[in-house]
């Protein structure tokens, strides 16, 4: 990654935080009902999402994830299996989407191009919305485990959305937060924990 | 990160490994193995998780030694190896060559899929089945005897299928040729003891080592189980060391760690030999064996007077030596390849009967039965190349030997190439011997293949696949099989099995019922595989003296020709014979001696250079009776006058970019006759002559001497068990004002104060690190690992001529003495980024990319850093090293990783960009990593010992030791305390967190 790459990065992620914020119509009725919190009632995701008025890049498959977490309250962990134990979430296989969708949802046409993958044995190529540069260790099971400060008390799914927004409401992921280092140390020092630049740069 | 050629960058890499189920079953999904579990070290298969290393047991082959590895993978892509901890060889410990392995698996110039020579001479590729079914229809005619195999030194499964596959053909042409094959010692041993096998040297039961030439810290046998036994041992601890004497014209890397180095007349060192040997039995030293009466007649032949003549060593040292080698524990050592001369048997024989009479025998050097595939003298290479010049050889199979880069050009193996009309190579690297081949079946990296190695005897190591193949190769033993089955009739009727995997596990069925294992095979299998192999304790065999063991054949000495100065082709210690010299990071590691990299150079002593009008850099041209090679010269005194020194390595016309035209190769001077023994003899008599050309040499060194800074300090045994801790004292002893004590506790107080602010608050380790100089043996393999580890980039010679190598450990070497009558000695130390308390690097950084941590690190933000380079100017230590271009930008032609060598690049260090300063931080993202997981077992303190430094992990002989001073109970709290302790220019009170422990020599003589 060379400087002016570094500086190019720096400069989308900008814009990219402009475009969320201007995609954020009121008239976006999905954003104006995400607050997981105080939706204590089970949550019935939409059917039909118009993808052209949702935030965030559009996927090859308009995974929901309001419907699988939202509705369906599965744990993120199911398919980001690595998350307690690795800097990596990681993502979940073609053959994990398939343990389920080999039954489940076949007429849907979103699954019908899951099983297309599957049956062409390709790989799902999903656009990449949380982006930290080269020089950046996030280790995510550090996060996820942490029992220290407010995350003491919180859902595995609600230290998810600390950082991620409110994921359980999104038919379309897009970012939430700036992923830029302020943010980070923000929070580093609200909770008190180190802001040495080596815990992150190295 | 950089990004390769088709846009597969490591996430998409991970999505795509995804798709094949994750992780290991991924792994060997995507092998060209059927599928099956591969057996990692301790984590199961199922749970290797992208962002968390997996690690798997196998074996190096970059050498004979076959040390164990541990063989670090991410997502698939093997990053980094280190020592298998439980192997009885090396126990976790890798030398330099070992760290290299992985740019010979990610090397660039490797043959990518298997090429066809057409008519005019050009390769092209070739399917594999249509390669195999050209082998098959040349070999498939009638059987004949015409088929020979020329192989490196194999001892496993692989030498029995070759051997068999030629069996099925009806040929015995099987010739294992290694080019370092120790002709001599083999032969000595088979002429004292009737032993046709090589012994094992007990190093840390050894309290005198006496080396004739034997390089047994660089390249002799198995430098890294050596160096662990001889750091143990001859390191100082509590008041005692070994001593350990070396014999040689010339001071090589291991005769550095000398307390004591011998000079005699080259190609004496045998009759030196004799009359120690003599002495012991005439005054009745040891308790000789009985049978020692038969050699007696040889042994009173040579008196140390009489002997003093030729060798040009003293007869009081000569009876000293004897007084010394037998007052306690002792090993002698016959000479490597650097010391192979035409006598070198007889120099080989005589140490044997020194062993011998001393008692050593079955004590310190021990025969531990026949190892399985024993390497052929080089005779029989010759004997091969006058077959094959004699049209006698209708189809030449070669693996893993270079013979046309490796064997003195009179030999004439490319000519003899000519004549016969069908070779094929295996080679992974087009090198010498590739080209001048019809058709190159590529194999597969050691680290991509299933094979088996018995280092030595009881010693049973795997090798396993660590991830699947990077090109379009084939194992070479699925080869052979492919082409028998494609012949078909008698032959595959003899060999059954199809795949080699299938004929591994059949001998290790076969091993399991050796010895004596009753369980079933896969539960052996697996257990073997997650160990690294199967270790016995083997029995030491009685010896005793041979009928010919008092019968000397040949000239027991190597005469130099009159007027001609002696000329030493010795293995380099990073190239080795030359198989090392496509690799980056061995090319630009400086020589552990002369600090050159890159290059040939001819090692010339400062008053034979005056004398012959030649300076350090100028061009010299070195003729023998065989022919002239220019190299470039550097003034060494640690030569006889009337020595000088050639590596071996490079000069290499083939074997892709990082080797081609560099140097010389000093073979070239050597006569390919094969000497008594069936060597190629080393020592030749030469001339030289300035050219009137000079360049300055790709050296890292700076001044040769330490001009009186005290950086590498030294202290007798004596003067320690005198109390007198402080051996010399550079500059820092300079006169200090009375009060010093107190303005320094005064200044420490303040900082102290300053550094309670914000995030200093609290309890924190400092981390710091003891480098022990009476362990460290210079050998660099610190140096490779820490380039293996943090992503450091190799420039090139021209850079390195302009100091801009980025190696953040080196080994600064320094020459004490050599004048004025003098004893010369060189002394090591490893000088990294001193962490210092008081650091002035980070004062002057206008944007605090350079700071400090905490947890006491001098810290290093690269994203931070603008690159101003006042940091590198006001560091003492000169340990900061500034990006001058973009090594990790593809299109730059500086890119230090062309693909694929950049899958090797460690995912959890930022590889650097042009215009910032980078450095050593102690591995600080294996620091955090621990800490990580230490957090998510609930731990908040680490325990000592738990981080390991890339350097401190792969130290052969345990120098250097990491941890928390903060903790008065740690190991290197322990050491820092000892009185030998020192600070690197610590007069200049940057509250270094490294310490040094003075060297000791031990000059006590018997």
């Amino acid at each position: 990654m060379t400087r002016r790459a570094l500086a190019a990065v720096g400069t989308l992620t900008a814009l990219a935080a402009v475009v969320a914020f201007v995609t954020t119509r009121p008239e976006s009725a999905l954003r104006a009902q995400a607050d997981p919190a105080q939706d204590q009632a089970p949550y019935k995701a939409p059917v039909d999402v118009d993808t052209a008025g949702l935030p965030g890049p559009v996927q090859p498959i308009l995974y929901r994830h309001d419907v699988h977490a939202g509705e369906y309250q599965m744990d993120c962990r199911y398919c980001h299996f690595a998350v307690e134990v690795s800097s990596s979430a990681g993502l979940p296989t073609v053959s994990q989407c398939m343990g389920c969708h080999i039954i489940a949802g076949a007429a849907n046409p979103e699954v019908q191009k899951l099983r297309e993958y599957w049956n062409e044995r390709r790989p799902i190529e999903w656009a990449e919305i949380h982006v930290l540069s080269p020089f950046v260790r996030f280790p995510h099971s550090r996060h996820v485990q942490s029992e220290e400060g407010s995350f003491k008390d919180l859902e595995i799914v609600e230290k998810c959305e600390t950082c991620h927004g409110p994921i359980r409401r999104m038919p379309q992921v897009y970012q939430h937060a700036s992923l830029k280092m302020g943010w980070c140390i923000t929070c580093h020092e609200k909770e008190d924990v180190s802001t040495d630049c080596t815990v992150c740069h190295y | 990160m950089a990004e390769n050629s088709n846009g597969m960058n490591r996430r998409k890499f991970l999505t795509v490994l995804g798709v094949t189920g994750g992780g290991a079953a991924a792994l060997s999904g995507c092998s060209s193995d059927s599928v099956e579990k591969l057996i990692p070290y301790l984590v199961p298969p199922e749970n290797q998780v992208p962002g968390v290393a997996t690690w798997y047991a196998s074996t190096c082959r970059e050498c004979p030694a076959g040390c164990g590895l541990h063989v670090r993978v991410r997502e698939g892509r093997a990053v980094k190896v280190e020592g298998n901890p439980d192997h009885p060889v090396n126990a976790g410990r890798l030398c330099a060559r070992g760290q290299a392995s992985l740019q010979g698996l990610y090397n660039p110039d490797r043959v990518r899929q298997p090429l066809s020579r057409t008519a005019d001479g050009k390769f092209e590729p070739i399917a594999w089945e249509d390669a195999i079914a050209q082998v098959a229809e040349r070999l498939g005619g009638s059987p004949s005897d015409g088929v020979r195999f020329l192989t490196g030194h194999e001892a496993g499964s692989f030498d029995r299928l070759v051997d068999e596959w030629l069996a099925a053909f009806g040929s015995r042409g099987r010739v294992a040729f290694e080019p370092l094959g120790y002709e001599a010692l083999r032969h000595a041993n088979r002429t004292v003891f009737g032993i046709d096998g090589l012994a094992r040297h007990d190093f840390a039961a050894a309290d005198y080592v006496l080396s004739f030439g034997a390089d047994f810290l660089d390249t002799w046998l198995s430098p890294v189980e050596h160096a662990r036994g001889f750091g143990a041992r001859h390191g100082y601890r509590d008041g005692h060391m070994g001593r350990y004497v070396h014999v040689e014209p010339r001071l090589s890397m291991t005769a550095m760690s000398a307390d004591e180095w011998v000079a005699p007349r080259p190609g004496s060192e045998g009759l030196l030999a004799l009359s120690v040997a003599h002495v012991i039995v005439r005054d009745g030293l040891a308790s000789t064996p009985a049978d020692v009466h038969r050699v007696r007649p040889l042994l009173d032949r040579h008196v140390p007077e009489t002997v003093a003549a030729e060798t040009g060593v003293p007869a009081d040292t000569v009876a000293r030596l004897a007084r010394e080698f037998t007052a306690g524990p002792s090993v002698a050592l016959a000479g490597g390849m650097g010391i192979q001369h035409a006598a070198a048997h007889v120099t080989a024989a005589a140490v044997n009967l020194l062993n011998y009479v001393a008692g050593n025998v079955g004590r310190t050097v021990r025969f531990e039965g026949t190892p399985t595939g024993r390497p052929a003298p080089y005779s029989r290479l010759v004997e091969l190349t006058s077959d094959m010049k004699g049209g006698a050889v209708r189809a030449l199979f070669m693996h893993g030997a270079n013979p046309v880069h490796g064997t003195p050009p009179g030999l004439g193996f490319r000519d003899a190439m000519q004549a016969v009309p069908f070779k094929v190579s295996f080679a992974r690297f087009m090198d010498e011997t590739a080209q001048a081949c019809d058709l190159v079946l590529p194999d597969h990296d050691p680290l991509e293949q299933w094979n088996d190695f018995e280092t030595r005897p009881g010693v049973h190591a795997l090798q396993q696949p660590v991830m699947q193949p990077v090109f379009d190769t084939r194992a070479t033993g699925d080869v052979l099989l492919q082409v028998t089955a494609r012949v078909g009739g008698p032959a595959s009727a003899r060999l059954t099995v199809t795949s080699f995997k299938d004929y591994l596990q059949r001998s290790w069925a076969a091993l399991q019922a050796r010895v004596g294992d009753r369980r079933p095979f896969a539960t052996f299998w697996t257990e073997a595989l997650q160990r690294g192999g199967v270790w016995r304790e083997p029995s030491t065999q009685r010896v005793t003296l041979a009928a010919s063991a008092g019968s000397l054949e040949g000239s027991s000495t190597w005469r130099l020709p009159e007027g001609r100065l002696a000329l030493i082709a010795y293995p380099s210690s990073a190239l080795y014979d030359g198989r090392g010299a496509n690799r980056p990071w061995l090319q630009e590691l400086p020589d552990p001696v002369t600090k050159t990299t890159w290059t040939t150079w001819v090692e010339i002593h400062p008053e034979t250079g005056a004398e012959l009008g030649i300076a350090e850099g100028d061009v010299v041209e070195i003729a023998s009776d065989m022919a002239t090679i220019r190299a470039q010269a550097y003034l060494y005194p640690g030569l006889r006058r009337d020595t000088v020194a050639v590596p071996m390595g490079q000069g290499h016309t083939a074997f892709g970019r990082y080797a081609e035209g560099r140097g010389a190769n000093v073979l070239h001077l050597l006569d390919a006759e094969p000497t008594a023994f069936g060597g190629v003899a080393t020592y030749t008599g030469v001339t030289l002559r300035a050219t009137g050309e000079h360049a300055p040499l790709p050296k890292t060194e700076g001044k040769p001497r330490q001009m009186g800074r005290g950086i590498a300090q030294m202290v007798t045994l004596e003067e320690l068990a005198r109390g007198e801790g402080h051996g010399e004292h550079g500059a820092h002893a300079a006169p200090v004002p009375e009060r010093i004590e107190e303005i320094l506790d005064h200044w420490q107080e303040g900082q102290d104060e300053a550094t309670k602010y914000g995030a200093y608050e609290g309890e924190h380790p400092r981390w710091g690190m003891a480098v022990d100089l009476s362990r460290c043996t210079g050998c660099s393999a610190c140096v490779t690992a820490c380039y293996a580890e943090n992503n450091i980039a190799t420039v090139g010679p021209e850079s390195v001529r302009r100091g801009r190598e980025m190696s953040w450990l080196r080994i600064e070497r320094y020459f004490e003495g050599g004048e004025n009558g003098e004893p010369f000695e060189a002394r090591v130390l490893p000088m990294l980024c001193q962490q210092c308390g008081s650091a002035p690097c980070e004062t002057v950084c206008p944007v605090f990319a350079a700071y400090h941590t905490p947890d006491g690190l001098n810290g290093q933000i690269y994203n931070r850093c603008v690159g101003t380079r006042y940091c590198s100017n006001n560091c003492p230590y000169k340990v900061r090293y500034f990006n001058w271009f973009d090594y990790q930008e593809p299109a730059d032609p500086t890119f230090a990783w062309p693909e694929p060598l950049h899958w090797l690049l460690n995912p959890d260090v930022t590889v650097r960009s042009k215009g910032v300063m980078e450095k050593c931080t102690f591995c600080v993202q294996r620091i955090r990593d621990k800490q990580n997981q230490a957090k998510l077992e609930d731990r908040d303190r680490l325990a000592d010992g738990e981080v390991l430094t890339a350097c401190q992990q792969t130290c052969p002989s345990d120098a250097i030791v990491f941890g928390d001073l903060n903790d008065p109970n740690s190991r290197v709290s322990a050491l820092a305390r000892e009185t030998r302790g020192y600070h690197a220019l610590g007069e200049l009170n940057t509250r270094p967190a490294v310490t040094y422990l003075k060297k000791v020599r031990n000059l006590v003589e018997g």
